[in-house]
């Protein structure tokens, strides 16, 4: 079983950003610095597309095969 | 594949052959990454409500006047009291306390950490959070304790007529 652990990875690291940029939100929002919320909550949604690419393209590398296929036969 | 769902199922008793329960609660890391990626539009959808209020402060920028607001009469705070008020809108609870005879400050009290109220202890001369033991200076607003980490909006307050009035919010010089 060949394993492929990049997508995991990435979309890990995606999810740390999404943690990080919220943090700032609030704080950046609370601090009034209003521009900078923008940005931050911008950056936040945009991550969401690219969670989703990096899930599309990274679903079905690696040699596992899916639950389905396994159970075919 | 194809040839999967025409077949005329053989006759036979055994209803449970073609439950398979192997692996059924699996978790593969197919699954896992989708659970991934949902999490990430979760953290987007919550964020949209801070971008869109953060917007609208934008548009009405500059600095706010509110209606003056009397808070007490001179005479019925001693130094070293608080007094407790609603500045700007009545959801917002602030404090004013007498620091000395000609020094008064005013903060919203709504701790910085997770809102609540901050009081004002005499003996210790500090604002105290019940919550978490968050502690802030009464001089300035800042915190000196605890886990709130930014200042508290201070209010702007005159003395006019021998009554205190709230004037402004304060903004953040950050
Ligand atoms: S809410 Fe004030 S310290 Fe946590």
């Amino acid at each position: 079983m060949k394993r492929s652990y990049v997508g995991v990875i990435l979309l890990a690291a995606i999810l740390m950003m999404n943690i990080v940029f919220t943090q700032l939100v609030v704080h950046q929002y609370y601090y009034e610095n209003y521009g900078v919320t923008l940005l931050y909550a911008g950056l936040n949604v945009l991550l969401f597309p690219v969670a989703l690419f990096i899930y599309k393209k990274e679903k079905n590398k690696g040699g596992s095969k899916g639950y389905e296929e396994r159970n075919l036969s | 594949m194809s040839d999967r769902n025409n077949k005329i199922p053989y006759d036979e008793d055994n209803y449970t052959h073609n439950i398979n329960r192997n692996n059924e609660r699996m978790l593969d890391r197919r699954g896992f990454m989708k659970t991934l990626a949902g999490a990430a539009g979760v953290f987007a959808v919550s964020t949209l409500p801070w971008g869109a209020v953060a917007a609208k402060e934008l548009m009405g920028l500059g600095d706010k006047e509110y209606p003056h607001q009397k808070i007490a009469d001179v005479k019925d705070v001693k130094v070293g009291d608080s007094v407790k008020f609603h500045f700007p809108s009545e959801h917002d609870s602030a404090i004013l306390i007498r620091l000395s005879e000609n020094k008064y400050v005013a903060y919203q009290n709504a701790c910085t950490h997770l809102r609540c109220p901050v009081y004002w202890v005499k003996d210790e001369q500090e604002m105290i959070c019940p919550c978490h033991h968050g502690k802030f200076d009464a001089s300035t607003g800042a915190p000196t304790a605890g886990p709130p980490r930014r200042p508290l909006p201070g209010i702007e307050v005159e003395v006019k007529d021998e009554a205190i009035y709230a004037v402004r919010v304060k903004r953040y010089e950050a």
